[in-house]
């Protein structure tokens, strides 16, 4: 199975990709806590953000299609996670069936939330486009991201397209034995896949580590020099900085 | 001196189940050696020890006249080069140029000229441009060449191989041999495939049931059929 499609967009040349993964990986976070520390109901100043958002989207060279199918996903676990608030929030009742109610106030708190989750959550679908994984933990690195959590996230990238290879020839194997049958047969026939692929991946990393332990592996994943940091990093991260400083204070000083 | 001394090496599992039953051999600075044996013979055993991934039961493996043992055991893991069957289970960092960097990063050697040796070997090993690949974007000749390259990048002594063709296409199953045949490094080749043995090796040591039942020129050898077919090492099926 092929996956070049998730790093299609990585190696675009783009105004985004030309800086530095770890501004990248910064600019999300200084975003995402911008939106964060939005006051309820600071629409205008949310509304601004986004428009900075859609100005890295097409910095980024990304489509429009692509961010709103990669955004999918965690929007509706953002949508399921945040429709509580319609009934929790007390305020006056715009509608109800018997003790359950939707207040105005709800609806306002839920809406707000969205477009929060929905902003940061974009900025995040630029970082991960433009960002190959490598890049990406080179940048965790440089971060200072413990050295453990570094070695887990690389191994658990490479041992998880190893997975998937392994689920699909089990899948070939059950399928040109026509594996077919009702519901319950078919959840029989994939918790015997699961089952026997998480086998495979077990007997798998006892043989990567005699791998790696063949090669002198004595507890630390070791890493190439990354990337030095650059004038057009640091300009896009106090650029961004400034920008979303000055539309959070904003918001509080007006609320 | 000799460069590898296997001594009596017995090896059980931890259910006590017996896999090598006093192995002994030992291979010359320069020679090249086949290991061969059919499934469950004990070769992969075999091999893990000699850079002390298992630890024997009983017996010994010395190293260029050294005992292989816990204070030896860095030196002797970038002496002896091996390489798993199964190129994916060396393959585990997301892009090639890492993983090929990776022994000497371990060893010590600095990040840059680390990159500098592994962008060199894969271009020795025809895989210039690869380095910011994934391994899952490699198609299986390609795998085994980088499995292979994450070792010679270390400039081991001994190069050991563990069924090295087990599942190339003819043409890259070709070219890893023409490739290996142009090599220096003293050969071990643990393999069952009598065809690649022949073209690689001088002398096979076979493998049964954990014992080795012969060391000879492989040219002898390879012209002993009944003796290859009582050992599980037939010759070529025929209609």
């Amino acid at each position: 199975m092929s996956f070049r499609h998730l790093d299609q967009y990585a190696t675009v040349p783009s105004p985004m990709t030309r800086t530095l993964p770890t501004a990248r990986v910064l600019a999300v976070v200084v975003v995402a806590v911008g939106t964060a520390t939005l006051p309820l109901g600071a629409w205008r100043h949310l509304a601004v953000l986004a428009a900075i958002v859609v100005g890295l989207v097409a910095a980024a060279k990304l489509p429009a299609r692509a961010v709103v199918t990669r955004l999918a996903g965690p929007f509706v676990f953002i949508l399921l996670a945040s429709a509580a608030l319609l009934v929790l929030v007390p305020g006056e009742p715009l509608w109800h069936m018997g003790p359950v109610g939707i207040s105005k106030a709800g609806v306002e708190r839920f809406g707000f939330v969205l477009g929060r989750a929905s902003v940061a959550l974009t900025a995040a679908v630029i970082l991960v486009s433009t960002t190959s994984f490598p890049e990406l933990l080179h940048a965790l690195r440089q971060l200072r991201l413990p050295a453990v959590v570094i070695t887990a996230l690389g191994l658990g990238y490479r041992l998880l397209y190893l997975l998937v290879d392994e689920i699909e020839r089990l899948q070939r194997a059950a399928r040109s034995r026509n594996a077919a049958g009702g519901a319950a047969r078919r959840r029989h026939v994939l918790v015997g896949i699961g089952a026997s692929a998480m086998a495979r991946a077990f007997a798998r990393g006892e043989r990567t580590h005699s791998a790696m332990l063949a090669r002198g592996f004595a507890g630390d994943l070791p890493s190439l020099t990354p990337r030095h940091w650059d004038l057009r990093s640091s300009l896009l991260l106090v650029a961004l900085s400034g920008a979303v400083a000055a539309v959070t204070v904003a918001a509080h000083l007006e609320f | 001196m000799s460069l590898l001394d296997v001594a009596a090496l017995e090896f059980h599992y931890p259910d006590g189940t017996p896999a090598l039953a006093g192995v002994s051999f030992v291979v010359d600075r320069g020679e090249r050696v086949a290991l061969l044996g059919p499934t469950g013979s004990g070769k992969s055993t075999v091999l893990q020890h000699l850079n002390g991934l298992l630890v024997p039961t009983a017996g010994a493996v010395r190293i260029d006249g050294t005992l292989l043992g816990a204070e030896f055991l860095r030196e002797a893991r970038r002496m002896v080069g091996l390489v798993f069957q199964d190129p994916n289970d060396q393959l585990f960092l997301p892009t090639l140029i890492e993983d090929v960097a990776f022994g000497p990063l371990n060893d010590g050697v600095p990040a840059d000229a680390a990159r500098r040796r592994a962008e060199a070997i894969l271009e020795e090993l025809g895989l210039h441009g690869f380095g910011q690949r994934a391994a899952h974007h490699l198609s299986g000749g390609e795998r085994r060449l980088a499995a292979l390259a994450t070792v010679l990048v270390s400039r081991p002594a001994l190069l050991v191989l563990d069924e090295p063709t087990g599942d190339l296409d003819a043409r890259s199953r070709r070219r890893l041999v023409q490739l290996l045949q142009g090599r220096e490094e003293t050969l071990l080749v643990a393999t069952h495939d009598l065809e690649v043995a022949g073209a690689l090796c001088d002398r096979g040591i076979v493998l049964y049931d954990g014992a080795v039942v012969a060391d000879r020129p492989l040219r002898d050898l390879l012209a002993d059929l009944p003796f290859l077919e009582r050992h599980g090492l037939a010759a070529p099926l025929a209609r």
